[in-house]
């Protein structure tokens, strides 16, 4: 008589999988069979990277399989788990947590490239990661800052991608009486230090997607936008047509247009669309609101999938608009500006 | 105790330039895709090999664009996959093993991968192991064509579905671009992929950034290296001292949804001016042969000189980069041979003329040219600080066209042949006299080192 083994895969963040391995089996091909993040690389008991550590139960290595582990280590209880089978009920831990490799949150120093004012209320922000730290991210997510000199925290967007590390652009709009704000206008400047916590955010490009991609941004809403295009351009094979639609509240308010230029100059499958709900505009940008700036005559499917960033308002408006339009509210999604009291 | 660590500035400063190229004029961050393209474009159609030099069971590695690509011929059949075994990284090509037809073992420890689908199906020493079928090697599209192999270099996670047809990285044809694209002073230019095509040419490495290739080869200031040619004198051909734009579009763009992306320059029209003196210098040109030509560029960087050097034949050339200082040098002519005598007659002239003076002789000189520009763009100073002229129009077209319509940017190379200047092999290979190049050399002799 055969059947499966029950196994508990236990990280150091406390998360626990269970498991049950076929005879026959290793506790790896069980794992990924159940797409339990575990660390991994050759599958034949040579690299190491699958160690595990047995705390419960009993499992051996194949036997007349050789392992590149040392006779005591595997008399520690220390197993690689592309190698071994349980012999009954057992529970491993491995020494990692959860959401290892990419894009797990670190805590890093970083030291400001640059502060520039880049329309009436919004700054560019450049920050470059001190020497001994690194991190990665998905385009579309966030990282904290620690205001200087206080304990408060603010989020932002990354404007630019994982391979532009050491550096971080962030766009942030400037709020009258804002703490981050008055720290950027009176004191921020290049060569200062500040601590970051990140990545951070279920906002990010979702990969693989061939569907038209529509993007909403309302503000500093484009910074995630920008980290995204930059990541499309690179997709291998067949770029998705994308629509970005950007808008501000006055003409003054519009920054990052020459990037949108170059955007549309390096991407034949992107069109952009700008827009200011009041005021003169300059060549090329309506008056009126981002949202409505996607008709029927875009064609939406219902497989489309759309990014929306910005105040809560415009996020609504735009949720209930394509939907209108026919996409599927499963394919959107959405990050909100959070007011900071 | 103070036990935190001092916060320090990283000392090797990268993305120096990304930062600065915000700052630049708009027109070069215009183009800045193309000056990240420093090891070529990815994901576009190469010429691999000329088909010779690849006879059934042979087996050569090449590389392109910081790839290393193995082709081999087998029962008939042609194969291309990456030549680096996932293993331990050697390279298959330098002691070519093969127990079949249909796959090729890693001579070092054994791993054979099947040829078609690139997937370790097994290991000669260790038949049963767990790794077998759950990896393996890219494998890359092949098209075998006029005498030409041409592969398509990809990305390994480039859908095999996406890869375009060969036609979209070569040439616009004639005649159906004839209303299009004029030309009453020549006849129809010869394409590769026409019926009883014949390609002749000759293919060797060049030491310079393929960028720096290219661009010599529309350029339309840059005949004046020509002047002193003897294929020119020979021919008594009136060859300007250069030719300048004299129009508001002196250059089309190629940009149709289902074909080829690149240029076509109006030469020879009242859109470009011949400068054929220069009294401030006491300069002439008094040939007495026309010789009207027309060149134009496509993405990856395939040019096309209709009616060169003579009626009915055209010169292809294209520059495949191997590293971000090397690159491949194709010079190829093709004509249109129907019968076995025309072919005959093809071989004899491109043998006795076209091989001696045009494709040496005449283009010798742009090998000179490109090097001798090269050391200005290596470390990223011709790129910020050359100063443009009228005639560049050409070259910075073509930069925009090509940031706009290349599919993928190369990565620098890592972990392959070239990628590290000074790694000792490479110093014993230029020690012995032997210049880096495109092909692996093969290990002939087992018990001799």
């Amino acid at each position: 008589m055969s059947t499966t083994t029950k196994v508990v895969l236990g990280f150091t963040d406390g998360v626990e999988h269970e498991l049950l391995v076929q005879p026959g089996h290793s506790v790896l091909d069980a794992a990924l069979e159940g797409e339990v993040p575990i660390l991994f690389q050759c599958r034949t008991g040579s690299c190491g990277s699958c160690l595990a550590r047995l705390v419960e139960g009993k499992a051996e290595h194949r036997s007349g399989l050789a392992v590149s582990l040392l006779p005591g280590e595997r008399e520690q209880g220390y197993r690689l788990l592309c190698a071994t089978e349980p012999k009954g009920e057992c529970r491993f831990s491995v020494a990692y947590d959860s959401a290892a490799g990419a894009g797990r949150p670190i805590e890093a120093k970083c030291f400001v490239n640059a502060v520039e004012r880049i329309a009436n209320d919004v700054i560019r922000f450049e920050l470059e990661l001190a020497e001994g730290y690194s991190m990665d991210f998905r385009p579309g997510q966030f990282i904290q800052i620690k205001v200087p000199g206080t304990e408060v925290v603010r989020s932002y967007s990354m404007a630019t991608m994982a391979s532009d590390l050491p550096r971080i652009e962030l766009l942030i709009r400037i709020l009258p009486g804002g703490i981050m704000s008055g720290w950027l206008e009176n004191q921020a400047k290049p060569d200062d230090v500040v601590e970051i916590r990140g990545p951070y955010g279920q906002f990010f490009l979702k990969e693989k997607v061939r569907e038209p991609h529509i993007m909403i941004a309302g503000g500093t809403g484009l910074a995630p936008m920008l980290s995204m295009l930059a990541a499309l351009r690179r997709v291998p094979g067949r770029k998705p047509k994308t629509i970005l639609s950007f808008g501000c509240q006055s003409p003054e308010g519009l920054f990052a247009l020459d990037q949108l230029d170059l955007h549309q100059q390096w991407s034949p499958t992107l069109q952009v669309r700008i827009a200011v709900d009041r005021g003169t505009p300059p060549a090329g940008v309506q008056v009126g609101n981002p949202v409505e700036a996607l008709t029927p005559a875009d064609g939406l499917t219902p497989d489309s999938v759309a990014y929306l960033c910005g105040p809560p308002g415009m996020i609504a408006a735009a949720r209930a608009h394509l939907e209108a339009l026919g996409l599927a509210p499963g394919n959107i999604f959405a990050e909100q500006f959070v007011a900071s009291n | 105790m103070n036990d935190q660590a001092p916060v320090r500035r990283r000392t090797v400063r990268v993305n120096e330039i990304s930062t600065a190229r915000m700052n630049d004029e708009k027109t070069q961050s215009q183009y800045q895709p193309y000056k990240d393209a420093a090891w070529g474009f990815v994901n576009h159609w190469y010429p691999a090999l000329f088909s010779e030099e690849l006879p059934e069971q042979a087996v050569e590695g090449i590389q392109i664009a910081g790839i290393p690509i193995l082709l081999r011929r087998a029962a008939g059949k042609l194969y291309a996959i990456k030549d680096q075994c996932v293993h331990r990284g050697v390279r298959l090509s330098a002691k070519p093993t093969c127990f079949n037809d249909t796959s090729i073992t890693c001579w070092y420890h054994g791993f054979n991968f099947d040829l078609a689908s690139g997937v370790l199906n097994t290991i000669v020493a260790n038949p049963d192991s767990k790794l077998i079928g759950k990896t393996g090697v890219t494998t890359y599209p092949v098209e075998e064509i006029a005498g030409m192999i041409f592969v398509f270099v990809r990305e390994d996670d480039f859908p095999l579905e996406d890869v375009p047809p060969l036609a979209h990285d070569l040439p616009v044809r004639f005649p159906e671009n004839n209303e299009r694209f004029p030309h009453p002073l020549w006849p129809d230019a010869p394409g590769i992929l026409d019926e009883g095509a014949v390609a002749l040419g000759l293919h060797r490495t060049g030491q310079s950034n393929w960028r720096i290739a290219c661009e010599n080869g529309f350029d339309n200031a840059h005949i004046l290296v020509h002047k002193d040619n003897a294929i020119v004198h020979a021919m008594d051909w009136v060859l300007p001292l250069g030719i300048v734009p004299d129009h508001e579009e002196p250059i089309s763009l190629i940009e149709d949804e289902d074909g080829p992306k690149g240029m076509m320059q109006w030469l020879f029209t009242d859109r470009w001016k011949p400068i054929l003196e220069n009294p401030d210098l006491g300069l002439k040109i008094e040939g007495a042969n026309s010789r009207f030509y027309r060149t134009s560029v496509v993405l990856p960087g395939c040019l096309m000189v209709e009616n060169w050097p003579e009626d009915h034949v055209v010169q292809y050339e294209w520059y495949v980069p191997i590293t971000d200082d090397l690159y491949e040098y194709w010079e190829v002519m093709v004509r249109i041979c129907k019968t076995d005598d025309e072919r005959k007659k093809f071989q004899y002239r491109f043998d006795n003329l076209y091989m001696p003076l045009c494709l040496r002789g005449f283009n010798d000189c742009d090998l000179y040219a490109r090097e001798a520009m090269e050391e200005f763009y290596t470390d990223g100073t011709g790129w910020d600080d050359e100063q443009l002229v009228e005639t560049d129009v050409s070259p910075v077209t073509w930069r925009k066209l090509a940031s706009r319509w290349n599919r993928g940017i190369a990565k620098p190379g890592k972990g392959v042949t070239n990628a590290t200047k000074t790694s000792s092999i490479r110093l014993r290979r230029l020690a012995q006299g032997k210049a880096p190049g495109y092909k692996v050399e093969k290990i002939e002799n087992v018990n001799d080192y």
